[in-house]
C-alpha cells in the first residue's frame, strides 16, 4: 500500500498528509482520469496479476480500503 | 400606408450553403426560438442568470482543459488570411486554398467552456454559483445529418459551480427538468449512460468514464440524443483555480441542450413544422 500511497503523492503534489483508507479517491480526482491507466498498471505490477476492465467497476478503485482487498489481498 | 403583407420564401426555399450548414426556414426558427425559449425555463427555476458567452476561445485556456487531448478533431480554428494572399484576393483571387494563419482561437464547440475559462481564479462561495447560455457551437463532423448532426448549432447550458452535492442537486433538478418539458411537449425520450467523442477511445480517460459515467443523454426514438447531464467533479475547478468558499475546487456539472436537435426531435414527434409549432405554443401557453 505504500508504494500506493507515494504514487497518489506524486500526482497530487498539492496534498496534505496521509489518505485515509475511505477517502473517494475518484471524486476528489485524486486519480485523474489522464493517469486512470497508469493505476491500473500499477496495480498489475503490485498484485503481479493482470485487471480486466471489463471485470472490474469503478467502486473497486474507489478507496484505498477497497483497492487493497479486491487487487492486493491474497484472496483478491 | 400599406402594411406589408407576410412575405413568401421563393420557389425551392432557402439554399443551404454547404454540407452541416443549414438556413433554417421561418417555422423551423419559430421552432428554435421557442423551444430555447422553454429550454430557458431551467435557468429561471434554478435561478441561473443569462450571460451571453465569448464568440471564440483561446487555444491557450482550451488546452488547460484538456479539450486538445480528449477532442483534436473536433475543433473550428478560427484563422486569417496571410498578410501575402491579401493582394491577390483583392484582386479577385479564388480564396480556396490560399494560406491562412492561426489566431490563436477556436469557435466554441460548447457553451460551458467560454463560461468556466470567464470565472478562472474566482470563488463562487460555498453556495455556488449557476449561468446559463446559449451559444452558438462548431464541431468538425466525419459526417452530417439534417438538424441531427450540424457542423454549427446552438447549444442552451445551464452550468453549476459549487460544492459536490450542489453538483449532483443540479443534474438531479436538470434531469426532472427534461422529463416535466418532454411530457409537455410530447416527446418520448429515453434516458442512457453516454460517452463523450473521445479522440482516443482506448485511452485513460475514455475508459475510466465507461466504469464511471458522468453523462447521460436523453434521446429521442431515432436516436437522436437532444439533452444530456453531465458531472465534470471538480475537474474545471481545479484547472481553472476556481473555488467554492472554504471547499476548495469547485465542483462542477451543466445540464445541455442541442437545440436544433430539440426542434428535429418535435418534427419526428409531430410530422410536421407546423404541428410541431402548434405543439410548441400549447406546452407553452
Amino acid at each position: 500500500m505504500e508504494r500506493i500511497a507515494e504514487w497518489l503523492h506524486e500526482k497530487n503534489p498539492g496534498l496534505d498528509g496521509p489518505i485515509g483508507p475511505d477517502e473517494d479517491l475518484i471524486e476528489a480526482r485524486l486519480i485523474d482520469s489522464m493517469d486512470f491507466l497508469e493505476f491500473v498498471d500499477l496495480l498489475e505490477e503490485l498484485s503481479g496479476r493482470s485487471i480486466d476492465l471489463q471485470e472490474v467497476t469503478i467502486d473497486d478503485f474507489r478507496t484505498l480500503a477497497r483497492v487493497r482487498e479486491r487487487f492486493l489481498s491474497a484472496a483478491g | 400606408m400599406s402594411t406589408p403583407g407576410t412575405t413568401v420564401l421563393p420557389d425551392g426555399g432557402l439554399r443551404s450553403p454547404g454540407p452541416g450548414l443549414i438556413t433554417l426556414d421561418p417555422d423551423h426558427t419559430a421552432l428554435l426560438r421557442g423551444l430555447d425559449e422553454l429550454l430557458a425555463g431551467l435557468a429561471v427555476r434554478l435561478s441561473a442568470p443569462e450571460v451571453v458567452g465569448p464568440p471564440l476561445l483561446s487555444v491557450d485556456g482550451l488546452a488547460r482543459l484538456d479539450f486538445f487531448r480528449n477532442f483534436p478533431h473536433l475543433g473550428v480554428s478560427a484563422g486569417r488570411f496571410e498578410p501575402e494572399a491579401l493582394d491577390g484576393l483583392a484582386a479577385g483571387e479564388a480564396p480556396a486554398g490560399l494560406p491562412l494563419r492561426p489566431t490563436g482561437y477556436l469557435l466554441p464547440s460548447a457553451t460551458c467552456y467560454g463560461l468556466l475559462l470567464s470565472l478562472e481564479g474566482r470563488d463562487v462561495g460555498a453556495e455556488g454559483l449557476r449561468l446559463s447560455a446559449t451559444g452558438r457551437c462548431f464541431r468538425n463532423e466525419t459526417r452530417f445529418d439534417g438538424l441531427r448532426r450540424l457542423w454549427g448549432f446552438h447549444m442552451r447550458e445551464v452550468l453549476h459551480l459549487g460544492t459536490k452535492q450542489g453538483a449532483l442537486e443540479h443534474l438531479e433538478q436538470g434531469a426532472e427538468f427534461v422529463r416535466e418539458l418532454a411530457g409537455r411537449l410530447g416527446l418520448d425520450l429515453t434516458r442512457a449512460v453516454a460517452d463523450d467523442p473521445f479522440y482516443d477511445r482506448g485511452g485513460s480517460r475514455a475508459r475510466l468514464m465507461a466504469l464511471d459515467p458522468v453523462k447521460h443523454e436523453f434521446s429521442a426514438p431515432d436516436g437522436t440524443a437532444i439533452a444530456s447531464v453531465n458531472r465534470h467533479r471538480n475537474f474545471f475547478g481545479e484547472r481553472l483555480g476556481i473555488r467554492a468558499g472554504s471547499e476548495g475546487p469547485a465542483y462542477s456539472a451543466c445540464v445541455a441542450f442541442g437545440v436544433e436537435r430539440w426542434v428535429h426531435a418535435m418534427v419526428l414527434a409531430h410530422g410536421t413544422p407546423a404541428r410541431a409549432l402548434d405543439r410548441l405554443r400549447e406546452a407553452g401557453a
